[in-house]
């Protein structure tokens, strides 16, 4: 039940967005640089990111990325959305015809699994990412 | 982010097996039919589940399937981490590889955090309590 490499990624590349100081745009190839993720693929993440108003890019030589809104206004919930698609743990939760309905006895058990996840990746923003990671810097991080 | 179908199906085969405790054995065929799988994706299923320790077979015209627990001591967590071999939300970091801080920043913070949200759910239910519950609001007029 794993997260897609594009979920993990999508979240890896908007926490360095979110730990550049206000209005500093970033490069791909910079971001690349930091993470490890290949420019196409970060191009590619961008797409879906910028169409949903999470990234802002401009072109040009000091062109680049940048948060479109600020880091507490963006959940790791709503990241994974777009990356991933829906988050529910079993296609048929959502879907209004199935065959054994409300008969189902494991569809209860899938609802309150989804509901957990929900819940967790709602309630963390990308601005809790950042307390966290500044605070990793105070109690000394050693590789 | 999805359960595999492996891991769907075999939660239906429990749970069909533990509606059906009254009979002694439960040949795969009846369970086929009932729950709409295929009896030979069921039977790779079975084999897990068996080795496990989830189910036990009897063979010859008479056999089939039955529960090698009772429901209530079947957990749900261990059933899907038999099917799933795990049910973690990312792998696992390599021990001996070393972690950006990015990375270690959002395991600690993301990761962890959903994988101990996702055992508190899956490993307080029994199959017991799922053969107990269908959601009342749902299967209500299915039995008035």
């Amino acid at each position: 039940m794993r997260i897609s490499t594009r979920g993990r990624y999508s979240i890896e590349a908007l926490l360095y967005l979110a730990l550049l100081p206000q209005d500093e745009y970033a490069s791909t190839s910079a971001i690349s640089r930091e993470t490890g993720i290949s420019d196409g693929y970060l191009e590619q993440l961008f797409i879906s990111l910028k169409k949903n108003n999470i990234i802002t890019g401009i072109r040009g030589a000091q062109g680049g990325y940048k948060l479109s809104r600020t880091a507490n206004l963006i959940s790791i919930g709503e990241i994974l959305r777009i990356a991933e698609g829906s988050l529910e743990p079993v296609a048929c939760l959502s879907e209004k015809d199935c065959p054994s309905g409300a008969l189902c006895r494991s569809r209860h058990t899938w609802q309150e699994l989804y509901e957990e996840i929900a819940d967790c990746v709602d309630s963390i923003s990308l601005a809790d990412l950042v307390t966290a990671y500044k605070k990793m810097d105070v109690e000394g991080y050693v590789i | 982010m999805k359960i595999s179908t492996r891991g769907r199906y075999g939660v239906r085969l429990l749970i069909d097996l533990a509606e059906h405790l009254d009979e002694p054995h439960i040949p795969l065929f009846d369970i086929s039919k009932r729950q709409n799988i295929s009896a030979r994706y069921l039977e790779q299923v079975a084999v897990i589940l068996r080795r496990a320790g989830f189910i036990k077979s009897i063979k010859g015209p008479y056999g089939g399937y039955t529960l090698a627990k009772n429901p209530q001591d079947i957990i749900i967590g261990d059933v899907l981490r038999a099917l799933e071999g795990d049910m973690l939300i990312v792998d696992p970091p390599e021990p001996d590889q070393p972690e950006s801080k990015l990375k270690k920043c959002i395991r600690t913070t993301v990761y962890d955090r959903l994988n101990a949200r996702i055992a508190s759910v899956i490993d307080r239910k029994t199959l017991a309590a799922i053969v107990g519950t269908v959601d009342p609001e749902d299967s209500y007029m299915y039995f008035i």
